[in-house]
């Protein structure tokens, strides 16, 4: 059944169908989190909290809109108000985002053995971490969850043209920083 | 083709989105243009270490939900379904059966002497004061209700507050007590979700004493776009035109969120027509 169909059957009050959703959409939407967040614990937290507020406003999903960009909008909400909550924590300290790289560099060297990517992974997500929350988030979305433009405007609520000229200065902005630490490494 | 907007389809090129007619004008203009030709070669090697950061994530992610998420989720569903089974009014029996239990049986059985006291005073030959009676019986009943309304508002869990939340909007006339405790939530509570609660429970006391006022002015400090935009709706449904210089305020706020400032110049519009 289409994701569209399940959300209306949940907005009428068959809430168990959330469950298919869940299943369906979890993994991308821990992804997201994942991405902005670099902290598997807080990710899986911001995730539930997503399905229960999907629960909690279904009555505001519209029955003729697609769900994934809807998903999302609440998604984005909640990482906002994360972020509102724990303002004074919110930049990734260097020891947390050394000790996520290292657990999940550790996984790509024990996958492939090279360390050399290991050590740009590391500073991509040093580089994405640095960048203003905006670009961030729409690179997420563009380069990781690969969605399209349409898709991207739908969730942000804003023209297709915007889309795209925010994805081209987000990765201008994020390829900057990167070669920058790239620099600093070298030197 | 202009530099800027040949650059702006980068991403797309990279990504392979790009229609072909697009990606030929593309590669005509890299012919001749040094500086785009650089910017390429940068956001190229900039896009591929993605591909390495994403591959690097997959070993630590699943294509499904984990199954602590998965127990969590479930969780989660059953106590709301408890919550929405919980406030579900009960229907009334069409025949008044017995109750098989004890506990019931003198429950009832305490009920029908109590009633049969009442009865006696109220229709017996000194029954003018039944009406007062009767009026502060039912107003000491309420009062109980809001104690523990209060009582379930002011505990640490955040999910307790919640409770207090739709318990209270299940009191007919909530006191003055109870509505400051609500509009406190809208305001302070460090829980979103109680927040947003509290302003659906305010829909139904709206015209209580300087409700919405409240509401304007918890508009104007409220930092969690999601509450901002229940608020801007709950006014908008209220049609509280006096709100209007606070939402114009936040529809030109540069600090607020874009969708909170398309959501209050869409409320100033509504609330426009209803004068």
């Amino acid at each position: 059944m289409q994701d569209e169909q399940l959300m209306r059957e949940v907005r009428e009050g068959a809430i168990e169908k959330l469950e298919i959703l869940f299943e369906r959409h979890q993994p991308a939407v821990l992804r997201y989190f994942l991405y902005l967040t670099s902290n598997r614990a807080l990710s899986d937290d911001l995730a539930q909290e997503v399905f229960f507020r999907v629960l909690k406003y279904r009555r505001s999903y519209q029955p003729a809109a697609a769900f994934r960009p809807w998903l999302f909008q609440i998604a984005r909400n909640v990482h906002v108000d994360d972020l509102n909550r724990r303002k004074p924590e919110v930049e990734l300290s260097e020891e947390a985002l050394s000790q996520e790289t290292t657990r999940i560099s550790s996984a790509a060297i024990a996958a492939d053995r090279a360390v050399q990517k290991a050590e740009e992974v590391q500073l991509l997500r040093r580089a994405l971490a640095a960048l203003p929350g905006d670009k961030r988030e729409v690179l997420v979305m563009s380069r990781l969850l690969e969605w399209k433009y349409e898709e991207i405007a739908s969730a942000l609520q804003c023209e297709v043209g915007t889309v795209k000229v925010r994805v081209y200065r987000a990765l201008r902005e994020l390829s900057e920083r990167f070669f920058s630490l790239s620099k600093e490494k070298a030197s | 083709m202009n530099c800027e907007r040949l650059q702006e389809q980068i991403p797309e090129a990279l990504s392979g989105r790009l229609d072909q007619a697009a990606r030929e004008a593309l590669v005509d203009h890299l012919e001749g243009c040094a500086a785009c030709r650089a910017q390429v070669a940068d956001l190229n090697a900039a896009w591929r270490v993605f591909d390495k950061l994403d591959a690097a994530l997959e070993g630590s992610l699943q294509p499904t939900p984990d199954a602590t998420a998965k127990a969590r989720f479930q969780e989660m569903l059953a106590a709301y379904q408890a919550g929405m089974a919980a406030a579900r009014p009960t229907p009334q029996p069409q025949v008044l059966a017995f109750p098989g239990r004890t506990a019931w049986r003198i429950a009832l059985a305490a009920g029908l002497l109590l009633g049969g006291i009442l009865c006696g005073r109220y229709l017996g030959p000194n029954s003018g004061a039944a009406p007062d009676e009767l009026a502060q019986l039912r107003t000491q009943v309420e009062g109980l209700r809001q104690t523990v309304a209060l009582s379930m508002l002011q505990q640490q869990s955040p999910l307790a507050r919640m409770r207090g939340v739709s318990y209270s909007e299940q009191i007919p006339q909530p006191d003055t007590q109870l509505l400051d405790a609500l509009l406190d939530a809208v305001q302070h509570d460090s829980n979103v979700n109680v927040r947003l609660s509290a302003v659906d429970a305010l829909q139904k006391f709206a015209a209580g004493p300087g409700v919405i006022r409240s509401l304007s002015d918890a508009l104007a400090a409220q930092d969690s776009p999601l509450v901002q935009i229940a608020l801007i709706d709950l006014l908008v449904q209220l049609e509280a035109r006096s709100a209007a210089p606070t939402i114009a305020r936040l529809s030109r706020d540069s600090a607020a969120d874009e969708m909170v400032r398309q959501r209050a110049a869409w409320a100033l519009h509504k609330l426009e027509g209803t004068k």
